[in-house]
C-alpha cells in the first residue's frame, strides 16, 4: 500500500464526529490525574467533576444534530452517523449522569476506591456511544468488549463483599461465553462473505453495508445462517433474553445498586441498538431471524414475568422484570422488520424505561441498608409514612414500568403494541398482554409494601437517611418527566409518526 | 510440503470451539472454565486466520490483534476477581459459590 492511499484513509478519519466520546475519555483520565494531584480533603468533589463533565458534554452532543454529519460515514466506514445514533448518544450521556449521581449515594457509603468508579462509568459510556454508531464488526466487537470488561469491574466493585465478587465472577463467565459465541458468528460471516467463489463476494466483509449486499445476493447460504444465529445468540446474552437470561437475577442482586441501574438501562439499550443495526444488516435472512426473534420474544416475556412473581429481593425482582421489558423491546424489533413504526417504538420505550427505572433505582439507593445485596420488599414497610416523597417517586416509577395509563411506560407499551398489531403478530400480542397483566401484580405488590401497613411485625428495616436537595430535585424531575412524557411525546412523538 | 485445506482448519476450529463450550458448561473449577473460554476465543482466531488466508483479505489478520488484546483484558479482570473471591470464600468451585439466592 503506497503513501497516497494511506493519506486518503487518514483524511477520512473525521475526528470531529466522535468529539463527545473523546471529551468523555479526557474527563475520565482527568479524574485519575486529579485524584493524584489534589489534596485528600478535595477528593469528595471528584464525583462532582465527573457529573459536571457529562452534563457539559450533553449540550455539545445535542449540537451535533445541527452540525450536519448525520447520515454519513467516518473512519472509512467503521462508524455510521444516523439520527438514531445521535438520539442514543444523548440517551447514554443521560444514563451516565444518573449513574454518577446514584454513585454519590451508594458507593460513597462504602470504604472502597471512589474515583475509579466514575472513571470506569465514563469509559463504558463512551464505548456505548461508539457502539450505537458502529458500522463494522471490528468496531462493534471492540466497543462491545470495552463495555463488557468495564462492567466486569463495576459489578464486582465492592471488593469486600463476597456477593458482589460472586456476581462479578458469574458475569465474567457468562459475558465471556457470549462474546466468544458472538465472535465465532462474526468469523463465519466474514469467511463466507469473502469467499471468492460466491457471487457478490466482497473484500471488506466486516462492513455492514457490504455484508448486507452480499447476504441479499446469497439468501440461503448454510454457513452464513449459522453465523447469523450465533451472532444473534451473543447479543441475546447481553440483553438478557430467554434462554440466555440465567445470569440476570444473580448479577443484578450482587452488583452495587448504581451498577445494577447501569446494567438494566445502559447495557440493555446498547444491546438493543446493536440488535436493530444487525436486524437491518441481516434483512435478507428475515426468513431465519424473524422466527428466532419471535420465539425469543414470547419466551422472554413469559419467563421474565412469571419468575419475577416469586421474588422477595427487590434487586432480583427488578432484574427479572427487566427481562420481561427486554421481551417487550424484542416485540418492537420483530415488528420493525415489516413496520417502520417498530424502530421508533423501541427508542421511545427505552427513554420511558430510562426515566422510570432511575426513579425506582434512586429510591432503592436510599432505602437500601449497609448490605447492598440484601434489599427485601419488607424493608419498604412504612416508607410512605416516613418518607412520603420517596414513596411517591417509587409509585410513579413502578406505575410507569407496569404501564399504567397516564404515564410514559403506558405510551411506550402502546406504541410497541400498535407496531406489533400492524405487523400482524397477533399471537405475540396476546402473550404480551398476558405479560402486562402478570407484571401489574408484582409491581403493585411492591407499591403495597411501601404504602400499606403490614400485619406481621416486619424485621427491622435499615435506617433511612434524609434525602439531600440535589437528589430530591433529580428524583422529582424523573417522576415529572415520566408523567409529562405520557401526555406529550414532543419531538420524539413527531419523529415516531414521521417515520 | 503438506498443505491443509480450508475445511481442515474449519473442522479443527469448530472442534476447539465445541470443546471450549462444553468445558465452560460442565467443569466445576473456575480456572478450568476460564481455560474453556480462552479455547473458544482461540478457535475463532484460528478460523479467522484461515479465512483471511484463503479469501485473500487482510482484515481478518488485523482483527486477530484486536481479539488477542480484548482476551488479555478479559482474563486480567477475570483472574483479579477470582483471586479476590478466593480470599473471601477460600474456594473457586462454581457449585460452592451460591450466596446469591432469594
Amino acid at each position: 500500500m503506497d503513501v497516497t492511499a494511506l493519506q486518503a484513509i487518514a483524511a477520512n478519519n473525521d475526528w470531529m464526529t466522535i468529539f463527545p466520546e473523546l471529551l468523555l475519555g479526557c474527563v475520565a483520565l482527568a479524574l485519575l490525574v486529579l485524584e493524584i494531584v489534589l489534596p485528600k480533603r478535595l477528593h469528595a468533589s471528584l464525583p462532582g467533576v465527573a457529573l459536571f463533565g457529562v452534563l457539559a458534554i450533553l449540550p455539545s452532543q445535542v449540537m451535533s444534530f445541527w452540525v450536519g454529519y448525520i447520515d454519513g460515514d467516518s473512519f472509512n466506514g467503521l462508524l455510521h452517523h444516523s439520527y438514531e445514533g445521535q438520539v442514543m448518544r444523548v440517551f447514554f450521556l443521560l444514563t451516565a449522569a444518573l449513574v454518577c449521581l446514584l454513585g454519590t449515594i451508594t458507593v460513597a457509603r462504602r470504604k472502597v476506591a471512589q474515583t475509579e468508579f466514575y472513571h470506569t462509568v465514563l469509559i463504558v459510556t463512551a464505548a456505548m456511544m461508539l457502539l450505537a454508531q458502529s458500522n463494522h464488526f471490528v468496531m462493534l466487537f471492540v466497543a462491545l468488549e470495552t463495555v463488557t470488561v468495564g462492567f466486569y469491574i463495576l459489578v464486582s466493585y465492592f471488593r469486600g463483599s463476597a456477593r458482589s465478587l460472586e456476581a462479578g465472577l458469574k458475569y465474567v463467565i457468562m459475558g465471556a461465553l457470549s462474546s466468544a459465541i458472538l465472535l465465532f458468528g462474526i468469523v463465519l460471516l466474514y469467511g463466507v462473505a469473502g469467499n471468492p467463489s460466491l457471487p457478490a463476494h466482497t473484500t471488506a466483509a466486516m462492513n455492514f453495508d457490504e455484508l448486507a449486499a452480499f447476504l441479499s445476493a446469497n439468501p440461503h447460504h448454510f454457513l452464513a445462517s449459522v453465523g447469523i444465529v450465533l451472532v444473534l445468540a451473543g447479543v441475546a446474552f447481553k440483553i438478557g433474553a430467554f434462554p440466555f437470561q440465567i445470569w440476570v437475577p444473580d448479577v443484578y442482586q450482587g452488583a452495587p445498586t448504581p451498577v445494577t441501574a447501569f446494567l438494566a438501562v445502559g447495557s440493555k439499550a446498547a444491546g438493543f441498538v446493536v440488535l436493530l443495526t444487525l436486524a437491518r444488516t441481516f434483512a435478507a435472512y428475515v426468513w431465519l431471524t424473524l422466527p428466532v426473534l419471535t420465539v425469543m420474544a414470547a419466551a422472554t416475556l413469559l419467563f421474565g414475568n412469571l419468575a419475577a412473581l416469586t421474588q422477595h429481593n427487590v434487586k432480583r425482582l427488578i432484574g427479572l422484570s427487566g427481562v420481561s421489558h427486554a421481551g417487550f423491546l424484542l416485540l418492537g424489533v420483530v415488528s420493525a422488520a415489516t413496520v417502520p413504526l417498530g424502530y421508533g417504538a423501541v427508542y421511545f420505550y427505552l427513554f420511558a424505561y430510562l426515566l422510570a427505572s432511575f426513579a425506582v433505582f434512586g429510591v432503592m439507593a436510599h432505602v437500601g441498608g449497609p448490605d447492598d445485596a440484601d434489599q427485601e420488599l419488607t424493608h419498604y414497610a412504612g416508607l410512605a409514612k416516613e418518607r412520603p416523597f420517596l414513596a411517591l417517586v417509587l409509585a410513579v416509577g413502578l406505575g410507569s414500568l407496569a404501564g399504567i395509563p397516564p404515564l410514559a411506560g403506558f405510551m411506550g407499551k402502546l406504541f410497541i403494541f400498535i407496531a406489533t398489531f400492524r405487523a400482524g403478530h397477533y399471537g405475540l400480542l396476546a402473550v404480551a398482554v398476558i405479560g402486562v397483566v402478570i407484571s401489574i401484580y408484582y409491581y403493585f405488590g411492591w407499591i403495597r409494601a411501601a404504602f400499606f401497613a403490614d400485619w406481621n411485625p416486619a424485621p427491622a428495616a435499615p435506617a433511612r437517611p434524609p434525602v439531600d436537595l440535589a437528589t430530591r430535585v433529580v428524583l422529582g424531575l424523573l417522576a415529572a418527566g415520566t408523567v409529562a412524557l405520557g401526555f406529550y411525546q414532543g419531538p420524539l412523538g413527531g419523529w415516531l409518526s414521521g417515520r | 510440503m503438506i498443505s491443509a485445506s480450508l475445511h481442515t482448519y474449519l473442522a479443527l476450529s469448530g472442534l476447539l470451539f465445541v470443546i471450549g463450550f462444553f468445558g465452560v458448561l460442565l467443569r466445576r473449577n473456575t480456572l478450568v472454565v476460564f481455560m474453556g473460554l480462552e479455547l473458544m476465543l482461540v478457535a475463532s482466531t484460528l478460523a479467522l486466520v484461515a479465512f483471511s488466508r484463503y479469501n485473500g483479505t487482510p482484515d481478518g489478520n488485523i482483527f486477530v490483534f484486536f481479539i488477542l488484546t480484548v482476551a488479555a483484558a478479559e482474563v486480567a479482570v477475570g483472574l483479579a476477581i477470582i483471586v479476590a473471591l478466593f480470599r473471601q470464600r477460600h474456594t473457586v468451585q462454581v457449585d460452592q459459590l451460591n450466596s446469591l439466592k432469594h
